[in-house]
């Protein structure tokens, strides 16, 4: 009973995405049986979009993990979301590998490039941190793009024909894919928030708060900080090969600072250091971009962009960060405003 | 090696460029002293205190604790000898709980750093810790609430409780009463005397303040100018000449006065 009343809205949010898929089959009219078969309609549109923001949802939560929870600012972190997906896609097209050995080797190189990032640890803080990190995702994203490696990586076109297994194929096997993106997802969300409060986590929130005072307490940083750059490269990575899996191309913009700065925006709208801001915001982020892009077209990104500057203005702390300081001062006032309502309401009816 | 000296510096020195902040500084602190280290602004307290610690890197010389140079020792390593340091401007996680600072300082020592899966209260014995040494650093009332919201002079005691809480054998305590308000000084003077009598800890502490320093250490160094000028009992101290003339002045004493 206890789990069920401290995870009550994640339970309700994990209650509703399942059913998601077959709620919107019945409010479009399609029968059951045709949406199973992954007959194209509403219900299979809005999976793939589902699927977006789940994978958006888990490269948001690794980088919230980085920056939110252990304060260290990375702008190469697409370089662990695009090395994912590349490793994933090379493996799977050039090596034909099975995709069990191919996640296998998506971990493997989400770990490697974790100890990549950790060389230059101990040496550079801060913003210098950040910068150096954007030279690495830099050189990766030059290195991918080369003519040298075309045959395998594709060049600035992108690593396209990817074979996709039989089982997951998001154009068959549409509402399978969605489930297992879904449980990923709520897999990470799970681990991170056991992670943030094992004793390793809480040490991270130490240095985010205040390093110097970590290490005089005798925690030695360093290997704190690079355990959170392992988990954090090993999700990114993982949501990498579901990318790769899912999207017809993967495009050596997935290395781009843009792409980074994606998961900084989807954790500022949902709350830095939230970890379920993550996934709020990734939702946000996406249907945001979708919903302008229908209405407006061109001019949708000047719209977006003026959302985020209100976004930033009014709810500085994200959408959980807020909820979280003001939901009791809230509460009050909705029970303030529920008495008042009934005792005003007449008696005896 | 003599066994009576806990930790000793030798010609410890340190130069900015041109100025000698710290000039060739030798000096012991025996076991189970309140030793303090006084001095006028920019007589070099602080810098020798960080090249005690490693903060700041010495340009010659060594820090000896219980017979080992751990002059050049990573800073996070000094924890685990058994020194805990205080700073003068207050160093403390601000947007953790109280108990949260201190479950922290207790749990660094600990086996349990990695143990990713467990969650933290899992390991009861850093929580029971944490809340004895509120209780000695009288916090216990704040425990919840974020240390960055506790008054300056509570945040100073959350500090100490924080080098407390792995139970050290030496503390270094760089002007713990520093900008806290006249009224609560006192208590903070008391905390520190009753840490000492009760478990039988060295102290050395950089202190502004004359009347604590003279009412309760064992041994008093005064520095000028980045070298030692006297080392003597606070009756010796206060009876020194040349600490008389070149330092205190006729000023000092009307603030031991005040202080007593």
């Amino acid at each position: 009973m206890k789990i069920l009343r401290d995870h009550a809205i994640l339970g309700a949010v994990a209650v509703f995405l399942i059913a998601f898929p077959f709620l919107i089959a019945l409010l479009d009219g399609q029968s059951i049986g045709a949406m199973l078969a992954g007959q194209s309609g509403n219900s299979k549109f809005y999976q793939g979009l589902l699927i977006e923001i789940f994978i958006l949802a888990i490269f948001a939560i690794s980088y919230d993990l980085l920056f939110g929870i252990t304060g260290l600012l990375s702008f190469g972190h697409a370089m662990f979301f695009s090395v994912g997906a590349y490793t994933a896609g090379i493996a799977l097209k050039s090596l034909k590998l099975p995709l069990p050995e191919t996640l296998v080797l998506v971990v493997f190189a989400g770990v490697a490039q974790a100890l990549l990032f950790s060389i230059v640890l101990p040496r550079v803080k801060g913003i210098t941190f950040a910068l150096v990190t954007l030279g690495f995702a830099s050189v990766f994203h030059i290195v991918i793009m080369s003519h040298e490696l075309n045959d395998w990586a594709g060049g600035d076109v992108g690593l396209q024909n990817i074979p996709k297994p039989a089982l997951l194929d998001p154009a068959n096997q549409r509402l399978t894919f969605y489930f297992v993106a879904l449980a990923l997802m709520l897999l990470v969300y799970l681990f991170y928030r056991r992670f943030v409060d094992s004793p390793t986590g809480r040490v991270c929130s130490a240095i985010r708060e205040n390093e110097h005072r970590a290490q005089m307490l005798g925690f030695n940083t360093f290997y704190f900080k690079l355990a959170a750059l392992i988990v954090s490269g090993i999700t990114a990575a993982l949501g990498g090969a579901l990318h790769a899996l899912y999207q017809p191309i993967v495009s050596p913009t997935s290395a781009s600072l843009g792409y980074t700065v994606n998961a900084l925006l989807i954790i500022l709208i949902g709350g830095v250091g939230t970890l379920s801001g993550a996934l709020v915001g990734a939702a946000a982020f996406r249907l945001l971009q979708f919903y302008l892009d229908k209405l407006f077209g061109e001019s949708s990104s000047f719209i977006l962009g003026v959302v985020y500057v209100a976004l930033v203005l009014f709810l500085p702390y994200g959408i959980i960060g807020t909820w979280r300081a003001k939901k009791l001062e809230w509460r009050a006032a909705w029970q303030a405003r529920w008495r008042a309502w009934s005792a005003a309401r007449p008696r005896g009816k | 090696m003599d066994n009576n000296v806990i930790l000793e510096s030798e010609r410890l020195r340190k130069e900015f460029g041109a100025l000698v902040a710290v000039n060739d500084v030798s000096i012991k602190i025996r076991r189970n002293t309140i030793h303090s280290i006084i001095g006028p602004n920019g007589a070099g307290k602080t810098t020798f205190f960080n090249l005690l610690t490693n903060n700041v890197e010495p340009t010659a010389g060594r820090v000896i604790y219980k017979g080992r140079d751990i002059t050049r020792l990573p800073l996070h390593r000094i924890a685990h000898l058994g020194i805990g340091r205080s700073f003068q401007i207050t160093n403390i996680f601000p947007n953790l709980t109280v108990l949260e600072n201190v479950r922290l300082a207790c749990q660094s020592l600990g086996k349990h750093n990695f143990r990713l899966f467990n969650h933290y209260q899992h390991f009861r014995g850093d929580e029971e810790r944490a809340g004895q040494v509120l209780r000695q650093v009288g916090l216990t009332e704040r425990a919840l609430t974020p240390a960055r919201t506790l008054p300056h002079g509570d945040q100073r005691k959350l500090e100490l409780g924080m080098i407390l809480a792995p139970d050290p054998e030496m503390l270094l305590l760089d002007e713990p009463t520093a900008g806290m308000a006249a009224e609560v000084v006192p208590e903070m003077i008391d905390l520190i005397r009753q840490i000492h009598q009760t478990s039988h800890k060295t102290v050395l502490l950089v202190e502004h303040n004359m009347g604590l320093v003279m009412s309760i250490s064992d041994c008093i160094t005064v520095m000028h100018q980045g070298a030692v000028l006297a080392e003597g009992t606070p009756s010796e101290i206060a009876a020194n000449k040349t600490v008389q003339s070149a330092y205190l002045g006729g000023l000092g004493w009307r603030v031991v006065d005040s202080g007593q």
